[in-house]
């Protein structure tokens, strides 16, 4: 598949002329070695911050939702904050996967797997809240449509919440099956060099890949069918996420531009994460030559993007809350510029709308710690634009009478720091036992921006 | 049992596939689960009569209804008891009643839960040790006969005895030992009157204020619509006035502090009670100069209050002469005489206040227990019998009271609980709720009413009636005595019925008779004392002017160990669990506190430590605190709640400062204590005006009565109009459709309907902690406005009930998930408990935020109070949300009811428990279908609105706005 046409426009996407043999070492070579200390250390961290989120898990469902901080005017808050932060973070991998690939931006093969993984990890971690922030976790199979002796009880199809439910679970299946699919050539890369047990497991978990060329016809054909099934989805799943909110009545959540405003945060968000997690890995695993700061750049570019969009939407909130002439919106808005929350309120502006903008500068996408800090900004920011709408909307709505404040309790922050154990305890276990670079795809590129004639090389030109 | 027999009932029971082993098991086990709280139910010995609408027969899982009195305080309100299965369940207002006429305050609904309490005596005690009545009979008699002997004085101490059996029982101990005597003093007290009477009138008597009769109401510090001698009746009598567009009286509070009554007055000016008497007196210069007095005048130095505000109350009270109404509470003698001067000017003697059937609710004279107290120390008395009463702390001089008490040889206490005095006697006479014993009350001259028990005594108590008799040598029942009494001296004050047990029967039946009460021949107007006049009050001092008043949910402190009442919020301050001290907003700012700011009071050398309260509307210079909070002996709810910790919801001090040591003072030295505390409240903000836009969200529609007289015809078009515009396809509502109108004119704020609530739909007390994280579970609320704009002086207060609006468009209905909230097509929201997950999207998604949700399980510890659960409403667990049902239970009743009997429902027997509390009649009940019904006319009422009907949920309460009698 390494067609090499040399062109002079193309750039190229992988350093340090490497040769096939080399993705396939390198991709490979975490896998086979023994794990570095590096990864012994942040796994111990990951699992311990897992561990503590699952002792407050427990204790809330053990004692009552009472544990945490919400009262008679602030039904949810932190945990569905959580809830929208992780599907949000979960929208990068899909996006990158499919939108990019139908669209034949060839960088995205470098970042691709672990990108997508980081996906499905997120929505885990974004699954967990709808079942736990429920007052009887353990009915929570009661928002599932199946028949059921109970009269039969059936499901609510009118609430936004059920649309959650076949939303989400929808999102994580096809991400799943997209992922694996682009996994069967490493897994079988994996398991030609692999012996033992391991040689087994990976031609079982490769499904019987030989190479050919059929097989490699009928992969690219299904993979392009999944990538066009994909795509609907990554817009799909936060507008109905944002449906939550834009049906309800309650001033800062009843608006029509909630969908695309959700969607353009959601890639913004997966953006910021995929950057934070690639910038420290490519560090860690010695993978600079294949995420290279080229790829770093575009993927600033994106992100960039949707900080304006982000903005804009922002802006529309306020001028349709002068616009609209509906004094409950107009408070609304207004009090998150002066209430009680409203340091959250500037922070979230300034990291979601001020830090993106050092982007435009070609040096700051280029300079990966640079790009890192702004990451961490835009993951703070947008964390904290979900709890901007959910809580600074709720706490002051209509009645007057009911206003109140919320504060979060140290069971929820274990809760939050636990979902962030989670996600990385995964990604960890990923990076060690799954080839976190697609070396097929990657291969492909390699001759991108490459002049045969003065690179010389092992990959024949056309 | 032969073996033929056993082999019949072994052979039944595999027919009913339970063994007899099994069904013993049960029957012991639920048996031992009695025993464990320490009760039987058995019903009362003697013949009681239920009331007079009742189907014949008692059925099992029936609830009977039976008239009795309500035992909650000196008012002695008429109530009808809701009994299921033995079980005392509900109290509530009898509309019989000839006072009372239906409603019941908070704390006489909280009464039932004061029957089940485990705190109570359980038996008879000599020292702390539990002894056998005759024991403690054999103890009392020798000892009161060892004072007779020596000489000594026997004292018996009590609050107002409005009891004519207990009385005449307590005449036969006074006749049987000559040195006994029997003292009167009232926590709060109305000896003001009493002794103002006695000078103008010759009669130290309270006289019974006709509410309903006056047209015009001027009160000095009166707080008759929330504490003031009979509040229930009071607004029964206030509130059928105030209708605009029929009848509308003008109310004007001058008052010091933020009252229920100040709030829902007219004109309201906040004035120091050293100010009273000045404004008094130049009231009633400007009256005696338009009715050409001839008499002394009074001399008092010029008043504070603007010229122009005296003007308007002394023209509007001439405007109604003998249709007007002047009162005060307060406690200056001087105040009272000029208060019965300006009456006897507007000739509302005879008219609105009636001194020939006088009060029986507040007999205390001024100073009655400084004699006894002296007495006591001076060695004098032999015996000290204290009669359902606690002097060691319900007045200012309990300290020494308690010190004193132990110079007695013998000290007798009759009471229900361990208090402050209990805990000091010698011997504990454990005496019965009133819905365990027979008993009768006569609060108003000529109003007689009956107690029925309505069980056998859950402990060992004995009546204080029984304890008299016994120890009086002529031992008997109570039942007999009280029977004996009506039989001899309240049947032949009437005429109407010939045969004793006619009457008697009817009285238990109805509750309460009306007889011709003797009446005391009218006496003239003395002007003697005007020219006299002596204020008790300095007009100045250090510090602060004290002002300790009855709190609406506590009273005097009686009740102090009743979670439902610690928990209700006060209407003014919205603060429960606790009391705080309060001052005016620019002392506030002087002092340099704010709400929650520790403050030390200090008088006499005595203090209290509170958290400070900024109260818009008060007046300057004086600080007020609300009595009965702080108690040491009042039981382990007032000191903390939940009382038994299997949970771990937080548990924090219940709280609160006893202000009785200080209410001696009219003077009280403030002092920051340093530090600071949240406050419990269930209303943190104040205001309709939010913040940053300033703009005023019309939820409770205030208006003035000329503006509400114009009647602009102004419809609920546009607001219809938003409802038609639903995603979904509306509901059919073929048969009923509920509805509820809710007058904030008649609505005083009193919190009845909260309770009511509570008791009926057995909605749990969380406890201060977790009111203070917002988590109160009331499905009823007042929600409280503060408009410090449109008040003459001060601010106007104004109360809305809020509850489920059972929207026909319900934001809640659409997005629970499973389908556990749902619409009836009666147009009921409804709850399913049993199917909610508890997401909490349906309280996200409620504009009025009246859904409460199940943070823990929360306590329902307490085995013997589990007793008053209604077992018509289901308990929640947790992880549920519950909210305000419409008491669909009582509609499904009455539905039955009507059902049974093959004919409709007819308008007004449906009512639910927050409309049947309302001693204001504010809450109307009904079907919106039925053009004739009460609900759906005043549904179409112009001036009728829906709050926040723009948002097109369609909500199906109905508020008529509230009307002040202003000018402007």
């Amino acid at each position: 598949m390494s067609t090499a046409h040399w062109s002079a426009l193309r750039i190229p996407w992988i350093d340090g002329n490497k040769t096939n043999s080399d993705v396939s070492e390198d991709v490979c070579a975490p896998l086979e070695r023994a794990p570095t200390k590096a990864w012994y250390y942040a796994l111990a961290a990951s699992s311990t911050a897992l561990l503590i989120g699952a002792v407050a898990v427990t204790d809330q469902i053990w004692t009552g939702i009472g544990t945490w901080g919400l009262n008679k005017t602030v039904g949810w808050s932190w945990d569905i904050t959580n809830f929208v932060f992780w599907v949000g973070i979960g929208h990068a991998g899909t996006l990158i996967s499919a939108i990019l690939f139908l669209f034949r931006q060839r960088w995205r093969t470098s970042i691709n797997r672990s990108a997508e993984a980081m996906t499905i990890f997120a929505v885990m971690c974004a699954g967990l809240f709808p079942i736990i922030h429920m007052g009887r976790p353990w009915l929570a199979y009661w928002v599932l449509p199946y028949p059921n002796p109970m009269g039969p009880l059936w499901v609510n199809f009118r609430s936004p919440l059920l649309w959650d439910v076949f939303a989400i679970s929808t999102y994580f299946t096809v991400s799943s099956v997209f992922w694996y699919m682009g996994l069967l050539p490493d897994l079988a890369l994996v398991a030609r060099r692999a012996n033992g047990w391991r040689k087994e497991l990976f031609s079982r978990l490769s499904l019987g890949w030989d190479g050919s060329h059929r097989t490699w016809m009928h992969y690219e054909i299904l993979y392009l069918l999944l990538a066009g099934l994909a795509t609907p989805l990554v817009f799909s799943v936060h507008t109905i996420v944002s449906f939550d909110f834009s049906t309800s009545v309650v001033p800062g959540w009843h608006s029509t531009i909630f969908p695309p405003y959700f969607v353009c945060g959601a890639i913004f968000s997966g953006f910021a994460m995929v950057l934070s997690l690639m910038i420290i890995a490519r560090k860690v695993m010695a993978l600079e030559n294949y995420i290279t700061v080229r790829h770093i750049d575009a993927m600033c570019k994106i992100t960039l993007l949707t900080s304006m969009i982000v903005s804009l939407a922002y802006s529309t909130e306020w001028f349709m809350a002068w616009y609209s002439f509906n004094p409950y919106e107009r408070f609304a808005a207004l009090n998150r510029f002066l209430g009680p929350y409203n340091h959250f309120y500037f922070m979230m502006l300034f990291s979601n709308m001020v830090v993106p903008q050092a982007l435009w500068s070609q040096r700051v996408r280029t300079t990966p710690w640079a790009v890192f800090i702004i990451s961490i900004f835009v993951n703070i920011g947008m964390w904290l634009e979900r709890f901007v709408i959910i809580t600074i909307s709720l706490h002051r709505d209509y009645l007057p009478s009911s206003w109140t404040m919320y504060h979060p309790t140290r069971i929820e922050i274990a809760t939050l720091i636990g979902s962030f154990g989670l996600f990385f305890t995964l990604f960890l276990l990923f990076c060690r036992f799954l080839p976190m670079i697609a070396a097929s795809e990657v291969k492909g590129v390699l001759s991108y921006g490459r002049n045969p004639k003065h690179a010389g090389g092992d990959h024949d030109a056309a | 049992m032969t073996e033929e027999e056993r082999l019949k009932f072994e052979e039944q029971d595999k027919a009913d596939g339970l063994t007899r082993g099994d069904f013993l098991k049960a029957l012991g086990a639920s048996f031992a689960a009695l025993a464990a709280s320490g009760c039987g139910l058995r019903p009362p010995k003697e013949k009681i009569i239920p009331l007079i609408d009742q189907p014949e027969g008692a059925v099992p899982g029936v609830s009977r209804w039976y008239a009795s009195t309500c035992g909650g305080c000196e008012a002695s309100c008429g109530v009808i008891v809701k009994s299921r299965d033995g079980r005392p369940i509900k109290m509530e207002g009898n509309p019989d009643h000839p006072l009372t006429r239906g409603g019941l305050c908070a704390r006489g609904q909280a009464t039932v839960l004061d029957l089940y309490d485990n705190q109570r005596l359980k038996q008879p005690m000599e020292g702390s040790a539990p002894a056998s009545w005759k024991a403690v009979d054999d103890a009392v008699v020798k000892g009161l006969d060892s004072a007779a002997r020596k000489g000594k004085a026997i004292r018996i101490v009590s609050r107002s005895l409005p009891s004519p059996s207990l009385n005449a029982a307590l005449a036969k101990f006074l006749k049987k030992y000559p040195t006994a005597k029997h003292v009167v003093y009232d926590p709060i007290s109305s000896s003001a009157i009493l002794e103002a009477h006695r000078s103008t009138h010759g009669r130290a008597v309270v006289p019974h204020y006709r509410v309903e009769r006056a047209r015009a109401i001027v009160s000095f510090d009166a707080d008759f619509l929330g504490s003031w001698i009979s509040p229930v009746e009071f607004t029964k009598s206030w509130a059928a006035n105030r209708k605009p567009g029929e009848i509308m009286s003008w109310h004007a509070q001058f008052e010091p502090r933020m009252s229920v009554t100040g709030a829902n007055a007219d004109l309201r000016v906040p004035l120091r009670p050293s100010e009273e008497l000045a404004a008094a007196v130049a009231l009633g210069k400007l009256i005696a100069g338009k009715v050409s007095w001839t008499g002394p005048l009074p001399d008092a130095p010029p008043s504070t209050v603007d010229k122009a505000l005296l003007l308007e109350t002394a023209e509007r009270l001439l405007g109604s002469r003998k249709r007007s109404l002047v009162i005060s509470g307060s406690s200056d003698v001087a105040v009272q005489v000029v208060v019965n001067w300006i009456n006897e000017m507007l000739g509302n003697y005879g008219e609105t206040i009636d001194i020939a059937h006088p009060s029986m609710q507040k007999q205390g004279p001024a100073g009655a227990l400084d004699g006894l107290i002296a007495e006591l120390e001076r060695g004098e008395v032999g015996a000290l019998i204290v009669l359902e009463a606690n002097p060691a702390q319900d007045q200012p001089r309990g300290k020494e009271f308690a010190a004193a008490m132990g110079k007695a040889a013998l000290t007798v206490a009759l009471a229900q609980r361990r208090d402050e005095t209990a805990a000091l006697a010698r011997i504990v006479c454990a005496t019965p709720h009133a819905l365990e014993s027979w008993g009768d009350a006569e609060p108003v001259s000529g109003v007689v009413s009956l107690f029925q028990p309505l069980l056998s005594p859950l402990f060992d108590t004995r009546p204080a009636l029984e304890s008299l008799l016994a120890w009086a040598g002529q031992p008997g029942s109570a039942y007999d005595f009280v029977k004996e009494h009506w039989r001899t001296d309240v049947f032949p004050r009437q005429k109407e019925v010939h045969a004793f047990t006619a009457f008697w029967d009817e009285a238990l039946r109805r509750g309460a008779v009306s007889i011709a009460a003797a009446a005391a021949p009218a006496a003239a107007f003395q002007t003697g004392e005007l020219a006299r006049l002596k204020s008790a009050r300095r007009s100045t001092g250090d510090g602060f002017e004290f002002v300790p008043y009855p709190s609406v949910a506590l009273g005097d402190g009686r009740q102090a160990n009743n979670p439902w009442l610690q928990e209700l919020p006060d209407p003014v301050s919205k603060v429960s669990w606790g009391n705080v001290a309060s001052f005016a907003q620019a002392d506030a700012q002087r002092l340099g506190i704010s709400e929650g700011s520790m403050v030390k009071l200090s008088a006499g050398g005595k203090s209290l430590e509170l958290p400070a309260y900024v109260q818009p509307g008060q007046a300057a210079g004086v600080v007020a605190v609300a009595l009965g909070y702080g108690r040491a002996e009042a039981g382990p709810v007032a000191a903390n709640f939940p009382t038994v910790k299997l949970l771990p919801i937080d548990r924090e001090d219940g709280g609160g400062a006893d202000a009785y040591p200080l209410a001696g003072s009219a003077w009280v030295a403030v002092a920051a204590a340093g530090g600071s505390v949240v406050l419990a409240k269930t209303q943190i903000f104040d205001s309709q005006t939010v913040p940053f836009t300033d703009q005023k969200r019309e939820l409770l529609k205030e208006t003035t009565l000329p503006e509400y007289l114009k009647d602009s015809r102004e419809t609920d078009a546009a607001k219809e109009a938003a409802d038609e515009n639903g995603l979904w396809p509306r509901h059919q509502y073929p048969g009923h459709k509920w509805g509820m109108a809710i007058n904030l004119t008649s609505c005083t704020g009193c919190s009845s309907c909260v309770i009511a609530c509570q008791a009926e739909n057995n909605i749990p007390v969380v406890g201060k902690a977790e009111v203070r994280k917002g988590r109160e579970m009331h499905w009823i609320r007042i929600d409280r406005y503060v408009d410090e704009s449109k008040a003459a002086v001060g601010a106007d207060v104004a109360f809305q009930p809020m509850l489920c609006q059972h929207c026909d468009n319900a934001p809640c209905e659409t997005v629970c998930p499973v389908l556990a909230t749902l619409h009836s097509n009666e147009g009921l929201n409804m709850q399913v408990y049993n199917r909610c997950v508890g997401t909490r999207y349906c309280a996200n998604n409620c504009p009025y935020k009246v859904r409460r949700f199940n943070w823990f399980d929360y306590a329902h510890q307490d085995e013997l109070q589990n007793m008053a659960l209604n077992p018509d409403v289901t308990v929640r667990t947790r992880g549920v949300m519950e909210k305000c049902t419409f008491c669909t239970q009582r509609i499904y009743s009455a539905k039955f009811g009507a059902d049974a009997e093959k004919r409709a429902l007819k308008d007004g027997e449906l009512v639910p428990a927050c409309a049947q509390s309302c001693p204001a009649d504010a809450i109307v009940f009904g079907d919106l279908n039925d053009p004739e019904s009460r609900v759906a006319k005043l549904a179409k009422e112009n001036h009728s609105y829906r709050v926040l009907a723009e948002i097109g949920v369609g909500p199906s309460v109905f508020y008529q706005p509230k009307v002040r009698n202003r000018r402007a």
